[in-house]
C-alpha cells in the first residue's frame, strides 16, 4: 500500500453558516445569516415506525446526538399520552445534564476561548505571576507554578518548531486583545485541562447511554437499562457510583476553573457587556422533569419580550398549549417552495433553491417564530426566565457571577448586562453550574428510588389506529429544541425538527424582522474589516452549529474581502 | 475487562449518502473479522471534538473517513500521523468543524496524541440526505475493509476471520424495524 505525503482537507459535512455585515465607519449597521446546506433530513423518517425515531434523529448532528434522541421519544410520548417509569427520567436527566456539561465546556475552551485570549502573548507570561494571580481567584489545584511552567515551555518549544498546532491562524495580536500575558498563560492552561473534564462527562453518557456518542440506552416509554444492584451487566451500585465520582470531579472544575475563568474574561473584556443583545425576546423550555408525564420540572421555561423580566410567562408542562400553539416556522426568505409561516404538524420541506439574494431568499434555514416573534434562545433565555422566575440555584449562581465579575471589573453589575455577547457566555456557564447542582440531585433520586426496590424502566407504547399528532421539547445546550410527529396507524405521517440554531441563525421573515444572529450583529464595532474578530465573538457566543464564512461588505455594497472565520 | 489501546473508528454521517463510509466500512469489517479485546471497533458518527477521548486514551488508532480530493469517487487514499499534522487546521466555528486534524492538534500540544495513526480515506461521490451508498463508493467498501486488516496487522494485531460471517447490511440502510418489542 502507498502512502501519500499531502493530506486533502478530511471533510465533515455538517452544513455552513455564511454571514454578510455592512460595515459603516467602524461599526457593523446590517447583517444577514444564511445556512449553506439543504438537509431535510425529516423526509427519510415518513413510513418508518416511530419507537425507532430516535435512532435517526441523534444523527441529524454529529455533536448533538443524545439531544434529538430524548426530544424524539419525548415526541411519540406525548402522542400516545404515554409517561415513563420515575427511573427512566431520572437517567434521561442525567444524560442530557452530563452532554450539556460537556458540550458547554468544550464550547467555552475549546470552541471560543480563543477569541478573546491570545496564545502567542502567554509566551511573555511569568509563571510565578500567573501562579499568583491564580491563587488569589482560585484554590483549583491544577494552578501551580510548575504546571503553569510546563504549558509555557511546551508552547514554547511549537513556536520554535514553527508549528503552533492547533492555535495557528488565530488572531494573535490583534488590537481587540487586551488580556495581560500571565491571564493568557492562565486560559490556554485551562484550555489542555478542559480536554480532561471533557472526558469525565462523556464518561458519565457512555456509562448511562452504553455508548457515545450516540446512545444506545433509549426507548419510547423509558429507557432500557436494566436495573440490577447485584448484577454486573446491569446498571448497578458500582456504575452508579461511578457516575456520582465522575459528577464531582466535574463540579471541581466548573466551580473553580470555568466559573472563574468567565467572570475574568467578563470583567476585563466588560466592553463586551454593551455589544451583541440584538433580539431581547427569549424563549426556554422547562426541563429536567422530576415527575413520571412532564408536569414538574426542576429548570423552568418561559418566555420573556422586550427584556422585560417581569413579564415573564412561563410554560409549564410537556402538554402546555401555550408552547404547542404558538410555534410556526416561516420560509419568505428560505430557499422552499413558496411563502408561508405554518405550525410544524402543518408544515412540509420542499426544498426551491434560487440564487443567494439577500432581499429575497438566501438561506436554507428556515425562520421559527413564537406568536409571531423572533425569539432568541440558548443557555442566556434558559437562565433570564428562570432568574425572572425566582429559581433558586439560577439567583445564586447569576448573582455570585456578577458579584465576582464586577469586583474585578471595579463596577456593580446588574443582570442587564447579560443581554449582550459576553453574557451569552456568562449564562452559558450560570448554566453549567446549576446543571451540575441537579445532576447530583438527580442521581440522588434515582439511588434512592432503586433503593427503594422500584426497578421499573419502562412502560409499553401502544399504537391506536388512526392519527396522533404529539411534540417533544428538550432544553438543549443550544436552547429550545421540539420534535413534532404526526403519526398515522402506527406509522410516521410527518415529522418536523425546530431545532435551537435554526430559532438563532434562521433568516428575516414575511414582516423582515431579523433573526437573533443578525440582530445581535448591529452595532458591533470592528476595528479591521480584514480581521472580524469582533464579529466572530458575537456569532460564536450563540455557540453556532454549523460551519462559518464571513464576507465584510463596505458601505457601496461592494465586497472588499472575503475572511474565512477562525 | 481489557482496556482497548487500539481502536478502529468509523466517522461520518450515515444519513447524508456517501459521508456515511465510514461506519459502513467498520460495519463491515466487523462482520468479517474478530479482533482481540484491547482493540476496540466503533462507529462515531461526525464526533467533532467528541473524537478526542478516543484518540487520547489510545496508542494506535485506525480511522475510517471520506477525504475531499479530484480523484474518481470510491478511490482509496492512506495517510499516516504525520500527514494530518503537517496543514493548518482549518476554520474553528462550530463544534463540527474541529475535526479529526484539529482534535489530533489539540492532543499533540497537550502531549497526549496517539503515537500512530492510519487513516483509511475515501473519496466521496455524493453526499446528501440519502441512506445508501453511491455505486463507485459501495464498491470500494472491500477495499478499505482491507487496508483496515492491513494496518491492524502492521500495528501487529492478530486479525481473524469470522468462521461464519454476520449479516453485511448496515442497520440505516435495513428495512427491518430496529427496535424490538419488549
Amino acid at each position: 500500500m502507498s502512502t501519500h505525503i499531502t493530506v486533502d482537507p478530511v471533510t465533515r459535512i455538517e452544513g455552513h453558516l455564511r454571514i454578510d455585515v455592512e460595515i459603516d465607519g467602524g461599526v457593523v449597521t446590517k447583517a444577514w445569516s444564511s445556512g449553506q446546506m439543504f438537509r431535510g433530513i425529516e423526509r427519510i423518517l415518513q413510513g418508518r415506525d416511530p419507537r425507532e425515531a430516535w435512532i435517526f434523529t441523534q444523527r441529524f448532528c454529529g455533536v448533538c446526538t443524545t439531544v434529538h434522541a430524548i426530544a424524539s421519544v419525548r415526541a411519540v410520548e406525548n402522542a400516545l399520552k404515554l409517561e415513563i417509569p420515575p427511573n427512566a427520567q431520572y437517567i434521561r436527566n442525567l444524560i442530557v445534564a452530563a452532554h450539556a456539561m460537556h458540550d458547554h465546556i468544550v464550547h467555552f475552551y475549546q470552541l471560543s476561548a480563543l477569541d478573546w485570549v491570545d496564545v502567542v502573548s502567554a509566551l511573555k507570561a511569568d509563571p510565578i505571576k500567573t501562579a499568583a494571580l491564580a491563587a488569589s481567584i482560585s484554590d483549583w489545584p491544577g494552578n501551580s507554578r510548575q504546571e503553569f511552567q510546563a504549558v509555557k515551555d511546551r508552547l514554547a518549544g511549537f513556536v520554535a518548531k514553527g508549528q503552533l498546532g492547533i492555535f495557528t491562524n488565530g488572531y494573535w495580536g490583534h488590537p481587540a486583545m487586551k488580556l495581560a500575558p500571565e491571564v493568557n498563560l492562565l486560559a490556554v492552561t485551562h484550555y489542555l485541562q478542559a480536554l480532561d473534564y471533557q472526558r469525565k462527562a462523556n464518561q458519565v453518557v457512555a456509562i448511562l447511554g452504553a455508548k457515545t456518542p450516540n446512545i444506545q440506552n433509549l426507548a419510547v416509554g423509558g429507557v432500557a437499562n436494566a436495573i440490577n444492584l447485584d448484577n454486573d451487566s446491569t446498571l448497578n451500585m458500582s456504575k452508579l457510583y461511578q457516575v456520582k465520582d465522575l459528577l464531582d470531579g466535574m463540579k471541581a472544575f466548573i466551580e473553580q476553573v470555568y466559573f472563574v475563568d468567565v467572570c475574568a474574561i467578563a470583567a476585563m473584556y466588560a466592553d463586551w457587556l454593551k455589544y451583541g443583545s440584538g433580539v431581547t425576546n427569549y424563549l426556554a423550555v422547562p426541563d429536567f422533569p422530576t415527575d413520571t408525564k412532564g408536569a414538574a420540572f426542576d429548570m423552568p421555561g418561559g418566555t420573556i419580550f422586550n427584556g422585560d423580566l417581569a413579564g415573564v410567562k412561563p410554560i409549564s408542562s410537556f402538554e402546555d398549549p401555550y408552547f404547542q400553539k404558538n410555534v410556526s416556522e416561516s420560509i419568505a426568505h428560505s430557499w422552499y417552495d413558496g411563502d408561508w409561516q405554518r405550525h410544524p404538524y402543518e408544515e412540509d420541506t420542499v426544498p426551491k433553491y434560487t440564487p443567494y439574494d439577500a432581499d429575497k431568499k438566501y438561506s436554507w434555514i428556515k425562520s421559527p417564530r413564537f406568536d409571531g416573534h423572533v425569539m432568541q434562545v440558548g443557555p442566556l433565555a434558559e437562565v433570564l426566565v428562570a432568574f425572572a422566575q425566582g429559581h433558586e440555584p439560577t439567583k445564586r449562581w447569576a448573582s455570585r457571577t456578577l458579584e465576582t465579575a464586577g469586583k474585578v471589573a471595579g463596577a456593580t453589575l446588574t443582570p442587564a448586562v447579560l443581554h449582550s455577547t459576553l453574557g451569552r457566555h456568562a449564562a452559558r456557564m450560570i448554566r453549567t453550574a446549576v446543571i451540575c447542582e441537579l445532576a447530583t440531585k438527580h442521581w440522588g433520586l434515582l439511588a434512592e428510588n432503586i433503593g427503594k426496590g422500584d426497578t421499573r424502566i419502562f412502560n409499553e407504547p401502544v399504537f391506536p389506529k388512526g392519527e396522533q399528532q404529539g411534540f417533544g421539547f428538550h432544553e438543549a445546550p443550544r436552547g429550545t429544541l421540539s420534535h413534532w410527529i404526526v403519526i398515522e396507524d402506527g406509522k410516521i405521517k410527518n415529522y418536523q425538527a425546530v431545532v435551537p440554531s435554526t430559532w438563532n441563525a434562521g433568516p428575516r421573515d414575511a414582516k423582515n424582522q431579523p433573526g437573533p444572529y443578525e440582530a445581535s450583529l448591529v452595532g458591533n464595532p470592528v476595528a479591521n474589516p480584514e480581521l472580524p474578530l469582533e464579529v466572530l465573538r458575537t456569532v460564536h457566543s450563540f455557540d453556532p452549529c454549523i460551519a462559518c464564512a464571513i464576507h465584510t461588505l463596505d458601505v457601496d455594497g461592494a465586497e472588499i474581502a472575503t475572511v474565512k472565520a477562525l | 475487562m481489557t482496556t482497548p489501546t487500539i481502536y478502529v473508528l468509523g466517522l461520518g454521517n450515515v444519513l447524508m449518502g456517501d459521508d456515511g463510509v465510514g461506519p459502513a466500512v467498520v460495519r463491515a469489517f466487523e462482520a468479517e473479522y474478530i479482533v482481540p479485546p484491547d482493540v476496540e471497533v466503533v462507529d462515531l458518527g461526525t464526533p467533532g471534538l467528541d473524537l478526542s477521548p478516543w484518540l487520547a486514551d489510545a496508542k494506535r488508532v485506525i480511522i475510517v473517513d471520506t477525504v475531499k480530493s479530484d480523484l474518481p469517487p470510491g478511490t482509496l487514499r492512506l495517510y499516516k500521523k504525520d500527514d494530518l499534522l503537517v496543514r493548518s487546521p482549518s476554520p474553528r466555528v462550530s463544534p463540527h468543524d474541529p475535526g479529526l486534524k484539529e482534535t489530533l492538534l489539540a492532543l499533540e500540544f497537550a502531549g497526549r496524541a496517539p503515537s500512530e495513526i492510519a487513516l483509511v480515506g475515501v473519496v466521496p461521490g455524493v453526499i446528501e440526505m440519502n441512506l445508501e451508498l453511491s455505486k463507485p463508493v459501495q464498491a470500494a467498501i472491500p477495499k478499505a475493509v482491507h487496508a483496515v486488516v492491513a494496518a491492524l496487522e502492521r500495528f501487529g494485531v492478530d486479525v481473524k476471520e469470522r468462521p461464519n460471517p454476520l449479516g453485511q447490511q448496515a442497520w440505516w440502510a435495513s428495512n427491518k424495524l430496529l427496535v424490538e418489542s419488549r
